[in-house]
């Protein structure tokens, strides 16, 4: 029986490195680890909790109705206010006015949607820039060159 | 010599087996959900119910999404609200549109400047443009990920709703998602150094809202849909129109389905 140290010695190793595996994993992997699969549970609530930054369609109209109501009848009906100007999160937080809503006056602004493309489905109303402005080829963009005849109130409901 | 040197009754040997078989039970205890090295939940999929107390319950939905290109303006609205609702790095891309021209021979000009967030300018080929469409493209949110099977650390993951999403805890940035995924809607974040991807809006989907692209396109050509809600208009769309989805010879079973695309788009 002197030999059966051997095994004892083996035995010893064994239980060592399945304790160390599993303390180790104790400590290494996430509590909420394989709550739903292989990977932390609570990465996807974290994801749930962060804020929206564009708000919900509609949101506008609680402050804006005269531009919202005008804009439901014309042609920009299905173009959301933040699309022209910008989300909801810079200009207000808890129902207070926390900053100024950016104002895009430029002829790109338009043109992201308006100029011709041969790409762009025959239905959407296109202009060919230079041709609608009456510019020549060489003649330079005026920078808010669409607001002069297309004002404020045309462009929210055209 | 026991009675000598401990109490009477208990010998060093009784001692020490009883000892062990103690810290044996504490550590089976302590450690049992180490020891059961698959948990059942990583076997089924996941639990039958979400957390408690929480409004969303991720169990109860499957997210579908459909682009109409036929609808498709390429005017780059969702690509700037993409990018500031998701604070996406600039030139860096969770959404974007291509151009596909189709000249008479078959000859095919794509293009995509800066991932459409400017808009397009008109393309000069100088060949007659005979067919031309833009294709909008998003995470594929596939069934049979490439990205997610081999992440080395769980960090890639299918949520029980449908979604693809990135634990930017865990990520370790070896970026071999970003290599696997064959519709390249992966990038390593430039400051984080992680995985970056589309998320569906998963923070807005949570809270009853939808995604910022599908909000803020104004033709209807990207919406938005649960498979698990009755009667959902997309998803009967999706079971009852012609619909096809990117590179459908990897089968990797995308949940973005297209309308009307042209067989050049890929
Ligand atoms: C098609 C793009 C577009 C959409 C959609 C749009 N706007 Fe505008 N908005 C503009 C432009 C361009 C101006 C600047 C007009 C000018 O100065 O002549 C403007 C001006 C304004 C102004 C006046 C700003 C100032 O300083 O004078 C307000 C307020 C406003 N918009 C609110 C809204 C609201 C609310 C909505 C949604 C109901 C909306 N807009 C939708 C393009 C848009
Ligand atoms: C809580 C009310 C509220 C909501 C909601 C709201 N606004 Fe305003 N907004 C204001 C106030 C107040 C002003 C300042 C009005 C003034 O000076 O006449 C303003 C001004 C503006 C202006 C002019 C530029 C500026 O910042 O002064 C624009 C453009 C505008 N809002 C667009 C929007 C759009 C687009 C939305 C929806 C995403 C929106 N607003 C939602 C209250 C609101
Ligand atoms: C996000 C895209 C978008 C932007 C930006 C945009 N529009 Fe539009 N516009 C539309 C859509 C969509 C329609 C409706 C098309 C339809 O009726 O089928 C429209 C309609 C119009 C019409 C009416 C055309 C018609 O025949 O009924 C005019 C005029 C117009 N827009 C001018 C402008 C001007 C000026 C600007 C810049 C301030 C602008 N738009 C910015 C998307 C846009
Ligand atoms: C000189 C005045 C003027 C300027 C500047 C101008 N427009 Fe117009 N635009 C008009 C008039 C007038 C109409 C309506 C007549 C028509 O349908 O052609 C019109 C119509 C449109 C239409 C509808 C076209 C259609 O097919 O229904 C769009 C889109 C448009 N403009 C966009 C723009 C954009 C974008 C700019 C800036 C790059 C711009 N416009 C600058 C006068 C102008």
């Amino acid at each position: 029986m002197e030999h059966s140290k051997h095994i004892w010695r083996g035995a010893i190793l064994l239980t060592a490195a399945l304790t160390a595996l599993v303390v180790g994993r104790h400590f290494l992997i996430p509590e909420s680890f394989g709550e739903m699969g292989f990977y932390r549970g609570d990465a996807l609530y974290e994801f749930m909790a962060s804020p929206p930054v564009h708000g919900a369609p509609g949101a506008c109209a609680a402050c804006h109705d005269d531009v919202a109501a005008a804009k439901a009848q014309g042609g920009h009906r299905t173009v959301e206010c933040e699309v022209c100007h910008g989300p909801l999160a810079v200009h207000v937080k808890d129902g207070e006015k926390v900053g100024d809503m950016p104002v895009d006056r430029s002829w790109q602004l338009c043109a992201h949607c308006h100029r011709y493309l041969a790409a762009r489905p025959a239905a959407m109303p296109q202009i060919d820039l230079r041709e609608h402005l009456d510019l020549g080829p060489q003649d330079p963009f005026p920078a808010e060159a669409c607001l002069g005849c297309h004002d404020r109130d045309a462009i929210h409901s055209p | 010599m026991n009675d000598r040197k401990h109490a009477p009754g208990v010998s060093r040997r009784d001692f020490i087996q009883a000892a062990a078989r103690g810290a044996a039970g504490m550590a089976v205890v302590m450690f049992w959900g180490d020891l059961t090295l698959v948990s059942a939940n990583t076997v089924s999929g996941g639990p039958a119910r979400g957390r408690e107390g929480y409004a969303y319950d991720p169990t109860q939905h499957r997210w579908i999404y459909l682009v109409d290109v036929a609808k498709c303006i390429g005017c780059g609205s969702c690509v700037r609200a993409c990018e500031r609702e998701n604070n996406v790095p600039r030139h860096f891309f969770r959404t974007w549109v291509e151009r596909y021209q189709v000249s008479r021979t078959g000859r095919t000009w794509i293009d995509s400047p800066d991932g459409a967030r400017d808009g397009f300018a008109p393309l000069v080929t100088g060949a007659e443009i005979t067919k031309a469409f833009f294709v909008p493209k998003l995470c594929n949110h596939c069934t049979n990920t490439p990205c997610v099977q081999l992440c080395p650390v769980g960090a890639s993951f299918v949520s029980p709703d449908g979604v693809v999403l990135v634990d930017e805890q865990r990520c370790i940035g070896c970026s071999y998602c970003v290599q696997a995924c064959p519709y390249g809607s992966r990038f390593i974040h430039p400051e984080t150094h992680t995985a970056s991807k589309c998320t569906l809006c998963y923070h807005r989907l949570a809270k009853g809202m939808t995604t910022a692209c599908v909000q803020n396109c104004p033709t209807d050509a990207r919406r938005i849909g649960d498979a698990r809600a009755l009667g959902d208009e997309v998803a009967e769309l999706i079971a009852t129109t012609e619909v096809r989805v990117l590179k459908p010879e990897l089968h990797t079973q995308p949940n973005c389905h297209y309308a009307n695309l042209g067989g050049e788009a890929r």
